[in-house]
């Protein structure tokens, strides 16, 4: 998940947190407010209804009830006071909450219970408001204030979005911009424009690296350039001589055996150096990649080229093609050493023995173009996997200088191809090159 | 023909103008760039063999003057550089081919005869051997009027041994010819020996092959009158 996206989602996950608690309390909150609004309601007609004993005596008030013996109801129902003379001398004063019958139904009121003496006598007194109408305010708030929290949050989801993106979007010019950049020379060093000294300072540091990266490589490629020079130089006046050596008429036969093996000798150091060579250049982008072609076409090219190598050796090399794939922005002449050198080295460790095969697949899985090329050979120990290809790996896993592979390796970096190989010992091995196809 | 070899390695441009003296070309050496400047603004030569690292002279400047002034001799460059812009370059400013060192002289040779039939038109399209000729035009081979069959890499492996007539060529140089120097690292394999063992199958079936000869511990050698 990129930043943009997960601070919308960590915005909007604690304004979700508050919004929760808030209607996780706001049911208790709202009940407790409501009744003490009640309660002070009731105190209220409490002390009009003494006042009003003391003013006019308490006979108005007695006789107004006595029409019903649960004491006297407002109109529906809502609220009600009962006044008793009573004998006892006991006083209290509390407030509670009730059931009543009313009209056979069942109310629950808040019910001011208040014993009280004026002139030596006790009166009891009750008042009591119909909690309905409390619990219907309740719900109609809640239900309000869900709609407003619900209109809020897609509005903070909507506000957030917008101010985040605007907020990182030089921040994903940024990424942008390294993710288009295949080398530091081809980075786009023009600043973004943002007022976030965080990301100027980011824009501003990368685009230094990249120029200091960019010297380096150049360097790197000047110093290859002349080691190659100095290397390849002495090899090649070593190498006419011995050829003139061996047109040379005047020597004898046997001599001209010696300098053909020296010869060969010095060839083994021209391979290693121009393999250093070629992995350098590689590694340093100093190949074209202006190709368009079919790997079906290069396969076969490759197939037919090492398949009398095969036959000879009374192997069978098998195709599979299950589809093609136009190869674009590639190198097409790397790309057939890289096919080459790992068919060549299937076909080399392959057993020999009649009815061996190699098997030559290409096609699509899942998002992503394949080749592999399969060996029933010896295969090698899982540990030994790893090290093919490196250059100037151990003895024992391959003959030769083990460079071919190491070449595979990095034209497979080269065109942003994995390169992986599956083996055990005694089973053969499997390499698979792949790529993905959007 | 005339070719003015351009290299500063001394013992190097020894060798390349005794090997293309035995080949009957007359050739002159120099070392230094401006020698070389002169000599080519004077002379006319039929091939330059240009190295790109001069002491006191950048080769594709030389390269640039020549063809500026009208020279029209065939052009290779030699270099150690490899570099691929360089042989962009070299070849955007009028160099016929470009090799790569360290190179082989049999490879030097049959490169100058590429070029020569290219740039000159000479040395015919018809090479006779044996029985057999080999037109370079088609790239086909017949054998009295009848075409034998051979594949590309028989063809050009064929061609490079009657390029180089009458002198032993290694297993390697050949294998160098065809796939080039950084192919991979298996010199020693036995991909020539099963290219050529088909090709003399193949050849075998119209007409003798004993100018074909294997060359105990070197390679192969066609052998012509």
């Amino acid at each position: 998940m990129n930043l943009r996206n997960k601070l919308v989602v960590y915005l909007l996950f604690t304004k979700g947190i508050f919004v929760i608690i808030f209607l996780l309390t706001a049911p208790f909150l709202l009940e407790r407010i409501n009744l003490y609004q009640t309660d002070l309601l009731l105190i209220d007609k409490r002390e009009q209804i003494i006042e009003s004993i003391m003013q006019n005596g308490s006979e108005a008030l007695l006789s107004y009830q006595e029409i019903g013996n649960e004491g006297s109801f407002g109109i529906f129902q809502q609220e009600f006071f009962q006044l008793k003379k009573t004998d006892s001398d006991s006083l209290w004063n509390f407030i509670e909450i009730t059931g009543r019958y009313v009209d056979d139904q069942w109310v629950d009121y808040r019910v001011l219970n208040y014993a009280f003496q004026i002139n030596g006598q006790t009166y009891h007194l009750q008042i009591g408001t119909s909690l309905e109408q409390i619990f219907r305010t309740e719900r109609n708030l809640i239900v309000i204030t869900l709609i407003l929290l619900t209109l809020f949050v897609i509005f903070a989801y909507v506000f957030n979005a917008i101010t985040t993106r605007w907020i990182t979007l030089p921040l994903e010019e940024i990424t942008s911009k390294l993710k288009h950049c295949k080398s530091p020379d081809l980075y786009d060093h023009n600043p973004v424009k943002t007022s976030t000294s965080d990301f100027r300072f980011l824009d501003y540091t990368i685009s230094e690296m990249m120029y200091k990266l960019e010297e380096l490589f150049a360097k790197e490629r000047e110093i290859t350039a002349n080691i190659s020079h100095e290397l390849l130089t002495p090899i090649s006046v070593v190498q006419s001589k011995l050829e003139n050596m061996i047109n040379d008429t005047n020597i004898s036969e046997a001599h001209v055996i010696k300098v053909s093996e020296s010869l060969r000798t010095l060839n083994r150091l021209k391979v290693i150096v121009n393999s250093l060579l070629l992995i350098a250049r590689v590694e340093n982008n100093q190949f074209l990649k202006n190709d368009t072609f079919s790997i079906q076409d290069l396969l076969t090219e490759v197939t037919d080229e090492i398949s009398p190598i095969g036959e000879e050796k009374g192997l069978k090399i098998i195709s599979r093609y299950h589809s093609d794939y136009h190869l674009t922005n590639a190198n097409r002449a790397l790309m057939f050493t890289l096919l080459f050198n790992i068919l060549n080295n299937a076909v080399k460790h392959s057993n020999q023995q009649i009815g061996g095969i190699v098997e030559v697949a290409c096609g699509m899985e899942s998002k992503s173009f394949f080749v592999t090329i399969s060996d029933q050979g010896q295969g090698m120990p899982d540990e030994l996997a790893s090290e093919v290809f490196k250059r100037f790996r151990k003895k024992g896993i391959q003959d030769g200088h083990g460079l071919g592979l190491a070449i595979a390796k990095s034209i497979a970096d080269f065109h942003n191809m994995e390169i992986h190989l599956k083996t055990h010992k005694g089973e053969g091995t499997t390499f698979r090159i792949s790529w993905p196809v959007e | 023909m005339n070719v003015l070899i351009v290299e500063d390695e001394d013992s190097l441009a020894g060798e390349m103008a005794t090997f293309l003296r035995n080949e009957q070309y007359l050739v002159e050496v120099v070392h230094q760039g401006k020698l070389a400047s002169e000599k080519i603004s004077v002379n006319l030569y039929d091939f330059i063999l240009l190295d790109l690292c001069l002491p006191d002279y950048e080769g594709l400047q030389l390269l640039h003057e020549a063809r500026e002034a009208g020279n029209e001799a065939a052009i290779i460059i030699l270099t150690a550089r490899g570099d691929v812009s360089d042989r962009i370059r070299g070849l955007d400013l009028g160099a016929d081919d470009y090799i790569a060192k360290p190179f082989s002289l049999n490879e030097l040779h049959s490169r100058m005869n590429a070029v020569a039939r290219r740039k000159f038109g000479i040395k015919g399209n018809i090479i006779g051997f044996g029985e057999f000729s080999m037109d370079l035009l088609q790239k086909k081979v017949f054998h009295q009027n009848q075409q034998v069959e051979l594949t590309k890499r028989q063809f050009d492996l064929l061609h490079y041994l009657l390029i180089n007539k009458n002198r032993a060529l290694t297993r390697m140089q050949l294998y160098e010819h065809i796939w080039g120097n950084s192919l991979d690292d298996d010199y020693d394999s036995n991909f020539i020996d099963v290219h050529i063992k088909n090709l003399r199958k193949k050849l075998a079936q119209h007409g003798p092959v004993d100018w074909l000869d294997t060359v105990r511990g070197i390679g192969y050698r066609v052998s012509l009158d």
